[in-house]
């Protein structure tokens, strides 16, 4: 074991166990649920749950050979307890990551409206969940760049999508005052809207400007409303990309991924050697957006 | 000093002991009409407030001017700046029973009262800027260890009640001077606790350049000082101007001194992380770009007065043939609370001029509905100082310990003004 290993055990709250081999059965709904449910405001569906004392099982699968050992143990799940996930299935083994080719990205900006629509954005907001930064050639400065560039892009720069990057060391999750927002098992970070006071210091410590607040109450045309996630939820607290966690904890990709008609994305789990993200990982050079900052971002770029 | 007396309650007529404290509710009757239509002006602002909080929490943060690129708003400016304001109290307070600071001695309660009120207003802010404030509870049931926010909520809390319980001991007297001591041991420690974590709330984010950076601790130190010895210096002059109570020239001469010595060392501090800035040698172009707009760019308007003004009431405050000036100490306690003010909101616009993703956000400009909020919420803060003049016995008898406090002056009856015998 890494020594990265040993000291992500020690934050780990009580009762979290790190063995391998943990499977959906062990998860305690009930414990958690209890702590829970006593202060939930009535009347409301909660959001985004989490079975708090499941632990990823990161060292079954991914062996001492594996190079993208050490990145899947500093994901460790920070897991200040919360609710089991209403909306979607529970976390299952996988380490989810994301690659993107910054060759092939056009900025079409195709993946941000799929995200739109998939994850009931309000129309009224003002706010994506993924940002297509454009990029000047020969510089990553994001001082230079652009996220308000015009609908199609150019051939003449390079584009940089910015979203949630799902950090193994969120510093939103740090950040949050009441713990309404964490790392589940399989990496997602997740905010409890029926938890979340308003007071935006996520939004704030966030060095990927990934986090949005609902200042409006968020409007979505009838017919295009998704019933797999919550809307009324969402006034009036923070939201923020979710790795599509209603589609890919039942085997689907995430809308953007799937959405992107250049193939620039890739989603997959890093404890499979095999997924499409694993061998990209290990075959070509891939880097991440403000890595010095040490927040471990769970999206790479390569190109 | 021979208009001390100690006075039973009952003998004076419109004096109602209440907790131990007599409360001079007589003085109200016989107040001016002026007092009144300053009081009914604060009112009707106050109500204003009240009005402009319940349409957002009816319709949300919408009304407010903030927005994604500007998380905190107003009233993150007014938090920091009340904050800081209180901490003026309680350094004056602390060294009447620490240093022995006699010259001090009779600001005392007006500071104590002064710097918890400061902080309740500071924490009324943060309430206002919840969408459901009930939510609070989560902070008490499930408060994050990481959090700065955790920390500093707490702190000015608890801060807010070391302050009240403090002034209620200094007014009855009970347990003599040592208490006062004790609890100056308690509330000192405490407030530097408390601007340091709030310092902290910018500091400890890596994602805003400006803000990451160890030297906003002292800094918020020495600007919250700064601003509360000049406010109090202020609060001083203007009850002294309306009678209510009276101080020796040498007391504004320590409180001045003592002010142009904090401004100095906090304007140093701002001039230190400038150069580290822009020194050819450690400039980062993140910061760079950041600190330019508060240089030549769209905020210049609010952080070269800063340092202008901060100089100006230095320089002000050490010429020695003007800086005993009555004048001359407002004027610059004015500029200095002032500047602190633009300090504040320059400060909330580091960390969001530029976002997190480099992309320039424009100018913040609070909505109208957040700042009749903000007045609203200043208003009742000078509510409570404006009857508390009235009301509370602030002034502190000269032989406090022996005799037990009741000093009560009135607008209408100058005989029972304190008479001061130096000057």
């Amino acid at each position: 074991m890494s020594p990265e290993t040993d000291r992500d055990r020690d934050v780990r709250p009580e009762g979290a166990t790190a063995e391998s081999g943990t499977t959906f059965s062990r998860r305690h709904f009930l414990e958690s649920l209890g702590v829970v449910a006593g202060v939930v405001a009535a009347g409301t569906v909660p959001a985004l749950m989490t079975a708090g004392t499941a632990a990823a099982a990161t060292t079954a699968t991914a062996g001492e050979s594996n190079p993208l050992a050490h990145v899947i143990e500093e994901d460790a799940d920070y897991n200040y307890p919360g609710k089991p996930v209403k909306y979607a299935d529970p976390a299952g083994d996988q380490k989810w990551a994301m690659v993107i080719d910054t060759k092939a990205c056009v900025g079409c900006r195709k993946c941000v409206y799929a995200c739109v629509k998939e994850n009931n954005i309000g129309r009224n907001e003002g706010f994506t969940y993924i940002q297509v930064l454009e990029m000047e050639d020969g510089s990553i400065d994001l001082e230079t760049a652009d996220a308000n560039y015009a609908e199609g892009g150019r051939p003449d720069k390079w584009y940089l999508p910015v979203q949630c990057m799902h950090c193994a060391k969120p510093t939103c999750v740090y950040g949050c005052p009441v713990k309404a927002t964490w790392k589940e098992p399989d990496g997602i970070v997740v905010i409890d809207y029926d938890k979340c006071i308003a007071c935006r210091n996520c939004i704030v410590t966030c060095p990927y400007g990934a986090r949005h607040f609902n200042w409006y109450e968020p409007e979505v045309p009838e017919a295009e409303i998704n019933p797999k996630v919550p809307l009324k939820e969402k006034a009036g607290v923070v939201e923020k990309c979710t790795f599509c966690i209603q589609r890919v904890r039942n085997g689907q990709t995430t809308a953007c991924t799937e959405a992107c008609p250049v193939g620039a994305r890739v989603f997959g789990d890093l404890n499979d050697p095999n997924s499409n993200v694993s061998v990209l990982l290990k075959t070509r050079r891939a880097w991440r957006l403000k890595e010095t900052l040490g927040n471990e971002p769970m999206i790479w770029y390569v190109g | 000093m021979t208009m001390t007396k100690t006075t039973s309650p009952e003998s004076k007529p419109g004096i109602k002991r209440f907790i131990g404290i007599d409360w001079n509710i007589g003085a109200l009757k016989t107040a001016s009409p002026r007092y009144w239509a300053f009081v009914s002006l604060l009112g009707v602002l106050f109500s204003m407030g009240v009005m402009a909080w319940g349409t957002q929490l009816n319709l949300g943060g919408a009304v407010m001017g903030m927005r994604d690129n500007y998380p905190w708003g107003l009233w993150f400016v007014n938090y920091m700046y009340y904050i800081g304001l209180s901490a003026g109290g309680l350094i004056v307070y602390a060294s009447v029973h620490l240093f022995g600071a006699e010259q001090f001695r009779p600001l005392s309660r007006l500071a104590v009262l002064q710097a918890g009120v400061l902080v309740m207003m500071a924490l009324l802010g943060i309430l206002s800027d919840m969408e459901r404030p009930w939510r609070a509870v989560f902070m008490l049931l499930t408060p994050n260890p990481t959090s700065p926010f955790v920390y500093t909520g707490s702190a000015a809390g608890i801060y807010m009640l070391i302050c009240f319980v403090d002034l209620w001991i200094l007014i009855t007297g009970k347990g003599g001077e040592k208490l006062a001591m004790r609890m100056t041991l308690i509330a000192l420690p405490f407030a530097i606790y408390l601007h340091t974590t709030t310092a902290f709330v910018l500091a400890l984010n890596k994602s805003r350049e400006l803000w990451n950076s160890a030297v906003m601790v002292p800094i918020f130190l020495t600007s919250a000082t700064a601003s509360g010895i000049a406010l109090l210096l202020i609060s001083a002059y203007i009850l002294q101007r309306l009678k209510v109570m009276k101080f020796k020239k040498t007391m504004f001469r320590s409180l001045s001194t003592l002010l142009a010595t904090v401004i100095i060392i906090d304007i140093f501090f701002l001039l230190v992380e400038l150069l580290v800035m822009l020194w050819p040698t450690s400039s980062q172009p993140g910061h760079a770009i950041r600190i330019q707009q508060f240089l030549t760019g769209p905020y210049a308007w609010a952080f070269l007065p800063v340092l202008i003004l901060g100089i100006t009431a230095f320089t002000l405050l050490s010429r020695r043939n003007t800086r005993h000036k009555p004048a001359v100490q407002l004027t610059a306690a004015a500029m200095y609370v002032f500047a602190i003010f633009l300090k504040r909101y320059s400060l909330m616009a580091m960390g969001f001029g530029i976002n997190s993703l480099g992309q320039p956000t424009g100018v913040f400009v609070p909505s109208l509905l957040e700042v009749v909020l903000a007045l609203g919420i200043l208003s009742l803060g000078m509510l409570i100082m404006t009857a508390g003049a009235k009301v509370l016995p602030l002034v502190v008898p000269e032989d406090e310990h022996h005799e037990p406090h009741v000093w009560v002056t009135d607008d209408e009856e100058p005989a029972l003004e304190p008479e001061v015998t130096s000057l």
